[in-house]
């Protein structure tokens, strides 16, 4: 059944690329946090005076080490390094909560849900399509975001001060495990809310105002640990995974065509 | 192994209205089973407890063999449905979304394409596959449909009006489709329309349903058989001798009656329709207004349509 679920996935990876609106949604969030966001961070730190009493007393907070290093170069670190992390977090969400918003209630208002229901594959399996979907979307949108990221800070950061940039080892945790869990809680919380909405609007809805910001709120208390150390942002990244896991397979078993069909 | 079992299958929306009750019917692999009825009769339910899209709520049903309340999958593989609510994706073209079906019926792509190609000659729409199905005329997306549910090649095909909406001409196409799909494919046809002229040129059998109840079930022969014969005869004449006026209640049907005459034979322009028992009949009543000296202009026996059937069933039970 691999073949029925590549199907299924392609096809609604094709329903939004060929939607210019819906792509314009899903390329805008990026864009904006990694791209527009850190220029004018890098802008601020290059043209802001140094003497700047607040930066002074910041720069007493920072550890020993960092404190020898110029005020610009530690300020582009931290954001690199602290704030952009936790971008990853919300870019893959954002990016496949309306593919995730419309997966089952999308299908039903166009009356494609049936004919899907008609098909060999069990609702278990239709279900685990969906998410994957998403999921796989979620993810290709993070990975492209990182890479623009990574080239447009780069260069950004290396013609302001000459500095070339390393991104801190926590990157690989954030990127390979944080952001993957996370993204995939709030997509299988988000395609149930779709299961059981009545239309595209309500679950976009419960996506954007239940969803979203819970699961931000949780995921966004561990990016302190990032300053601490990246193992415990591995330990803390993997019992998210499990959680996610399990989130996956009890919602599974939840759902049976005529509770898709109704959405009730 | 039968393709259809029934075992006093019965559906009970939550409101509590009965949509099936307590149905029992078998059909047997290469039938095209008629099943008619007026809308909300149940026929819509009864395809969709037969695919496990609804849970019955009394009895059980298989589809060969296969029981779609635990394992419709199973169902699904072997079973293709056409139905108004079950339509494809706007935005691909009708060969994308037939090679996506397939695809979904985990058939590879050079085969999909292959089979697509041939369902959409078939169904007449080769210069249409490359437009996208947003572009597509509601008979047009009818005859996709039916593609789309014989991409897999199914055992048993369940179409619910797959003529409605279509022009004369492709109507009787896709019903000769239908039919060459069970003659030469073997394959077992359940029919839901309420086109009972185009179910007569094709079925083998029928059910008629109302208010979710199976009024009759047979052939066409037999459903005749259950009405009487319920041939009707219809002669015109100048003279209605009243051997024949008492023979039958022809004064009911009688048009153009001329001016009426106080003899005991009635004169005029008669066009009458006798019910008769059998085409033995026939004769016996020409002789008797040759006899009694009347002019015959027409006459002509008709054996009951389903039409005729369906009409005099449904108007029983109103």
């Amino acid at each position: 059944m691999n073949r029925a679920i590549s199907a299924i996935v392609k096809k609604d990876m094709r329903e939004i690329t060929a939607n210019r609106q819906l792509l314009f949604t899903i390329v805008i969030v990026p864009v904006v946090l990694t791209l527009v966001v850190p220029s004018v961070f890098l802008l601020t730190a290059h043209f802001a005076p140094e003497d700047a009493n607040d930066l002074q007393e910041l720069m007493k907070l920072m550890p020993g080490n960092v404190q020898n290093i110029g005020m610009e170069e530690l300020m582009v670190g931290l954001l690199f390094d602290n704030i952009l992390p936790l971008f990853f977090l919300i870019i893959p969400i954002m990016a496949a909560s309306v593919m995730a918003a419309s997966s089952f209630v999308g299908e039903r208002e166009q009356s494609t849900l049936e004919t899907l229901l008609y098909s060999p594959l069990t609702v278990k399996q239709l279900f685990y399509a969906k998410v994957l979907a998403a999921f796989l979307m979620s993810m290709l949108v993070s990975w492209i975001s990182f890479l623009v990221m990574l080239l447009g800070v780069g260069l950004e950061s290396y013609v302001l001060t000459g500095a070339v940039l390393h991104p801190g080892i926590s990157w690989l945790p954030v990127m390979l495990l944080l952001s993957p869990a996370v993204s995939l809680i709030a997509i299988t919380l988000i395609v149930r809310g779709s299961a059981k909405a009545q239309n595209v609007m309500e679950a976009q809805q419960k996506a954007a105002f239940l969803v979203l910001p819970v699961v931000l709120l949780l995921a966004g208390q561990f990016v302190g640990l990032m300053l601490i150390n990246a193992w415990m942002l591995v330990g803390l990244s993997v019992v998210l995974g499990l959680l996610a896991w399990f989130l996956l397979r009890s919602s599974l078993g939840k759902f049976c065509g005529e509770m898709l069909l109704s959405g009730r | 192994m039968n393709a259809v079992v029934m075992n006093h299958l019965s559906k009970k929306y939550s409101g509590g209205k009965a949509a099936i009750a307590d149905m029992s019917l078998t059909l047997e692999p290469g039938e095209v089973f008629g099943f008619l009825g007026p809308n909300g009769a149940g026929k819509t339910t009864t395809v969709k407890v037969l695919n496990g899209m609804l849970q019955p709520t009394g009895g059980e049903c298989l589809i060969f063999g296969e029981n779609p309340s635990n394992r419709p999958e199973k169902v699904h593989a072997i079973s293709g449905v056409m139905t108004e609510h079950a339509q494809m994706y706007n935005h691909l073209t009708g060969l994308e979304n037939l090679i996506f079906y397939g695809a979904v019926f985990g058939i590879g792509e050079e085969e999909s394409r292959k089979r697509a190609q041939e369902l959409l000659w078939q169904l007449e729409l080769s210069d249409a596959w490359e437009q996208k199905l947003s572009a597509y005329s509601t008979g047009m997306r009818q005859r996709l449909s039916i593609a789309r549910a014989l991409m897999h090649r199914p055992k048993i095909l369940f179409l619910d009006e797959p003529t409605s909406g279509l022009d004369p001409e492709s109507a009787h196409n896709v019903n000769q489709m239908i039919r060459n799909l069970a003659k030469d494919k073997g394959m077992t046809i359940f029919l839901c329309t309420h086109q009972l002229r185009y179910a007569q040129e094709i079925c083998t059998r029928y059910g008629l349903i109302d208010e979710g109840r199976l009024l009759v079930e047979g052939t066409l022969e037999q459903l005749r058989a259950g009405m009487g014969s319920g041939m009707k005869l219809r002669i015109r004449t100048d003279r209605l001798p009243d051997s024949i006026a008492g023979y039958t209640d022809a004064d009911k049907n009688e048009k153009n009656r001329g001016e009426a005459s106080g003899s005991r034979e009635r004169q005029g322009a008669y066009d009458i329709e006798l019910a008769i028992k059998s085409e033995e009949e026939i004769p016996r009543i020409v002789s008797r207004i040759v006899q009694g000296g009347g002019n015959i202009y027409h006459v002509s026996a008709k054996r009951p349509s389903l039409e005729d059937i369906y009409f005099s069933l449904t108007a029983e039970r109103r």
